[in-house]
């Protein structure tokens, strides 16, 4: 068996990557995900979500921004980070009654993606609903991301504890 | 100030039609709610005016909205008040003019 000591292995060309064909790590090591560009954003109060209106979801932390990738309660794919991005939202509402539902979308260049449809339908009066909704989708530079809240109890509901984090997995597939 | 989708509700029915999910969408980008999308066949997406005209009618149905699932929740169960009027259904009557009486619709 030969043995190559480096610190570094760069890749030749540029976004390239490097090609390693079967790869075996030993002795407990591992590989570390880079997992950017990275945003977690919190929404630390209440947003008034009107009744039956998709509503645009509002954050007011930014607990990770990596690459100052979300701005404007929007998250955009900065150039070069072409790639498969997970994307996983929550929030909660109270004062939902039975037959009344909460939905959960989120928004691909400014349309719902059907990959990313959470509904939840009450059972009983005063329930309060409290989801998460998640997947993986392939961005490309310029894509953009916003969550969206709905609700159809007839009056106007708080949505509280909401929240989004989306990560770099890799390049596209 | 009566919600957008409530003075849209009103605007259909003036008009002789009524609420679809699949035809009409309501979003708020930050800026405030607005009509998205409109498809109903035969009527214009009302204007802003004609949106602002049901202000007080708007305002009077949601507030009577609030009436009536206050009056639906203290009524009970469908299967519990069947049980009242067999037992006594004066006693069941009583109990449902009073919760009408407490919460009246304006």
């Amino acid at each position: 068996m030969s043995e190559i000591r480096v610190d570094t292995i760069s890749e030749k060309t540029s976004a390239n990557g490097v090609a390693i064909d079967g790869l075996t790590i030993k002795d407990g090591g591992c590989a570390a995900l880079d997992a950017k560009p990275a945003v977690l954003v919190t929404n630390s109060g209440n947003q008034e979500i009107a009744n039956n209106t998709n509503t645009l979801v509002t954050f007011d932390t930014e607990t990770v921004d990596s690459d100052g990738a979300f701005a404007s309660n929007t998250f955009t794919v900065p150039t070069g980070e072409d790639g498969m991005y997970g994307i996983f939202a929550r929030g909660s509402m109270q004062g939902i009654d039975a037959g009344e539902f909460t939905q959960l979308r989120i928004y691909l260049n400014g349309s719902a993606s059907s990959f990313f449809e959470a509904r939840m339908t009450s059972h009983a009066d005063n329930i309060e609903m409290k989801y998460s909704a998640g997947g993986f989708l392939n961005l490309a530079a310029t894509n953009t991301i916003k969550m969206y809240w709905f609700q159809n109890s007839g009056d106007a509901q708080n949505l509280n504890t909401a929240s989004l984090y989306i990560f770099k997995l890799g390049g596209t597939s | 100030m009566a919600q957008l989708y409530t003075k849209v509700c009103l605007y259909l029915e003036a008009n002789s039609k009524t609420w679809d999910d699949t035809k009409i969408l309501l979003q708020d980008d930050g800026s405030g709610p607005y009509i998205k999308d409109w498809n109903i066949d035969g009527l214009a997406k009302p204007s802003d005016s004609q949106i602002a005209s049901y202000e007080t009618a708007g305002n009077t149905r949601e507030s009577n909205n609030t009436v009536k699932k206050t009056r639906r929740k203290a009524y009970g169960d469908i299967g519990g008040q069947l049980d009242e009027i067999y037992k006594d259904i004066d006693a069941w009557k009583a109990r449902i003019k009073k919760i009408k009486d407490d919460n009246p619709k304006g």
